[in-house]
């Protein structure tokens, strides 16, 4: 009993790590229908930009999450406006999947020439820390990375759901078209809004660099991760893929802990699978296309 | 066309008399190259990870290649000829080695080959050096299925072959009298044909020796998260953990077990405790304190050369001797290697490489080496073992530094 609580818990905190970094996938798919191979990229820039701020400044890598965010804004923002707005509307959907594969590639080029492929991780002296709490132990960056990933979910619905410029977004999700034809600058909104996608992989890279070893060649884990996470949960649907990021960590977890670690992995796909045979829009996914 | 009723004109009769005169001068020049040979460059063509999955490594054995390289000629060369390394990058790409290794022997022509990094490239590369009949010694490849390609020409510069990297852990545990021997084992083994095969001898000489199993999983390379493994193992609190690990698995399995609040009395892990550099930055410095390792060279060995060999890294490279990665040493001594065969026969080339290393043994920086038909060492490593910040040796005792450490300290946060 003890060993199944122990892997609730540390299941629950590694979805919920994971639940972040799906959110900006999600995110981009929902308003550009761009299914975005580089977010794992972004997400282990993101873990060197922290680490390398953290070494220059001694700033908590928590705290820098401040200034790594609007960097990974405007890179985001910058692939749109330069790599993804001049495809033809009607290829944009399968070129787009080249284009964010070939961005994926640069950026794992750009990191090995800067940083080699030695393994790296982000170490405030405090990422091995643990509570231990009625005998079950709960590891500190795990613990902020979940309160993170919440207060991340919470930024997002309410830029979506309350502000101007979410309203943007939704209605460009919607209907493009309508959107223009009330005044609203399509193209603008889809490079906030991918750059905004983009942004949520600084959070998403300082904690995946505090909890495990990375080099530039990680992101190709990363990625087949996210995009399970996000069919399962249905794509465009973050709720959908906070709550698949969970049933990912927990089964995995579960399966490591109570029966083989070489079939955490395997269950998790099993799972995706029969999801698909029966409900192929995933356990989330919007009827209307687009709606987030 | 008929050639009867072809004209020969003025300008052909030129253009023949200068293309005649070429092919003389040519032949004559290349006659004199014949009677210079023994001046001339001795090429060794070595093709190596300087990007990709294997860098690291790859840019450790070309530091060691090129030190070598300085060293010899400093002396002279070999048989008075300087030594030129051509090395080519192989992008870590099984495919490209073989090309490379293909040029290498084909278009530069060199007069020797010799090993790459990794077993992944060095079974591919070896096929190579065997079909065009060059000898190859080589710094980094151990892995069982290289021996299983039976190929006369190899030479594995290192102790054993790596799966062996376990047995001096496992003749220290079973050297201590039963009441202090640990009375059951947890294996944790990365899926990968170094790594796991290793800790199985380690399980089957335990096991023969009544140390009970109480934990044995394997995990697959892309298992990122440890801590679910970590907890199944620690729940059943073994008092001595055999990781089959290579870097990457090593330091989660260990952040793990600091996470999990686990420490067992005997941490023996296969790779990644063995770098100097990685495993205290990786799992913080005051942690490494009593974790095992095997190691096939160490700082303060007393291995003929070891000290020039230190001297002349670090007036090249910089840092310090604890900071040399030991493939360097690996690809230093297979260069060592050509000079002995050299100074023996007073001949340089690949068949009096290959008879000559086969018979006898041969002292190197990583001890002195001897081979099966197929290269597999017949040697052993070092158990190494953290203490004070330093991997320390610990077994054999003919060269331990340090009496080994046990039980481990509990883990420092």
């Amino acid at each position: 009993m003890h060993l199944v609580v122990q892997a609730l818990i540390l299941g629950t905190l590694t979805g919920g790590v994971y639940a972040l970094m799906a959110s900006g996938q999600t995110l981009i798919f929902g308003i550009m229908k761009v299914i975005n191979l580089a977010q794992g990229a972004y997400v282990v820039l993101g873990a060197y930009l922290t680490m390398s701020l953290f070494q220059w400044t001694h700033i908590d890598p928590f705290l820098l999450i401040l200034l790594t965010t609007p960097i990974l804004f405007f890179v985001g923002a910058a692939t749109q406006w330069f790599l993804l707005r001049p495809l033809r509307p009607a290829d944009a959907t399968e070129l787009s999947l080249l284009v964010t594969f070939a961005v994926a590639l640069g950026l794992e080029g750009l990191m090995s020439v800067m940083y080699k492929t030695t393994l790296r991780s982000i170490q405030p002296g405090y990422e091995n820390h643990s509570w231990t709490i009625a005998g079950y132990q709960v590891n500190e960056v795990r613990f902020y990375a979940f309160l993170l990933s919440i207060a991340m979910l919470v930024i997002l619905y309410l830029i979506l759901q309350k502000t101007k410029f979410g309203r943007a977004i939704r209605a460009t999700v919607q209907n493009p078209m309508s959107a223009q034809l009330l005044g609203v600058n399509s193209n603008l909104v889809s490079a906030f809004g991918f750059g905004l996608g983009v942004a949520t992989s600084a959070a998403a890279g300082a904690v995946f660099g505090l909890i495990t070893p990375f080099n530039p060649g990680s992101h190709y884990d990363l990625i087949s991760r996210l995009l399970t996470v996000v069919i399962l949960g249905g794509l465009g649907s973050i709720g959908g893929s906070v709550i698949a990021a969970m049933v990912m960590g927990v089964g995995a977890a579960l399966v490591s802990a109570l029966s083989a670690p070489v079939w955490s992995d395997f269950t998790f796909f099993a799972v995706l699978i029969i999801v698909l045979l029966v409900r192929p829009r995933g356990m989330f996914g919007a009827k209307v296309r687009g709606a987030l | 066309m008929k050639l009867s009723n072809t004209k020969v004109s003025k300008r052909g009769m030129i253009t023949a008399g200068v293309l005649s005169a070429a092919l003389i001068t040519s032949s004559l020049l290349s006659t004199v190259g014949v009677a210079a040979n023994a001046a001339s460059p001795l090429k060794i063509g070595v093709s190596l990870s300087l990007t990709g999955d294997f860098s690291d490594s790859g840019l450790a054995a070309q530091r060691g290649y090129l030190l070598w390289q300085q060293e010899v000629n400093k002396k002279g060369g070999i048989l008075g000829r300087s030594v030129s390394i051509k090395i080519v990058n192989d992008a870590s790409s099984p495919d490209q080695v073989v090309t490379n290794y293909t040029n290498l022997i084909t278009k530069d022509k060199v007069d020797i080959v010799m090993g790459p990094f990794s077993s992944l490239l060095t079974i591919p590369a070896s096929r190579v050096a065997k079909r065009y009949g060059y000898s190859f010694i080589e710094p980094a490849g151990g892995g069982p299925k290289v021996f299983a390609e039976k190929n006369p020409n190899l030479f594995f510069v290192q102790p054993a072959a790596t799966t062996k990297g376990g047995d001096v852990f496992a003749d220290y545990i079973l050297s201590l009298p039963a009441s202090q021997r640990p009375k059951t084992a947890g294996y944790v083994k990365l899926d990968d044909p170094f790594a796991a095969p290793l800790a199985d001898n380690i399980k089957a000489r335990f096991e023969a020796a009544g140390i009970k199993t109480v934990y044995d999983q394997t995990y697959p390379s892309e298992t990122a998260d440890m801590t679910p493994v970590v907890s199944a193992l620690a729940a059943k609190n073994p008092d001595v953990v055999v990781g089959g690990t290579q870097s990457a698995d090593a330091f989660a399995q260990v952040k793990a077990m600091i996470q999990l609040k686990f420490s067992p009395k005997w941490l023996f892990l296969s790779n990644g405790a063995s770098s100097p550099l990685e495993f205290p930055q990786q799992i913080g410095a005051n942690n490494t304190e009593g974790v095992f390792t095997s190691s096939d060279w160490y700082p303060k060995s007393t291995a003929p050369g070891t000290a020039a060999f230190i001297k002349a890294y670090v007036a090249k490279y910089g840092g310090a001797a604890t900071s040399i990665d030991s493939t360097s040493t690996e690809a230093y001594s297979a260069g060592t290697l050509l000079e002995e065969v050299a100074a023996k026969t007073g001949k340089i080339d690949n068949k009096t490489i290959i008879a000559t290393l086969h018979k006898g043994s041969w002292p190197t920086l990583e001890g002195n080496l001897s081979w099966n038909a197929y290269g597999e060492p017949q040697g052993s490593y070092l158990l190494t073992q953290w203490i004070g910040g330093a991997l320390t040796t610990v077994w054999p005792k003919a060269t331990a530094q340090h009496a080994p450490v046990a039980p481990k300290p509990a883990w420092k946060n």
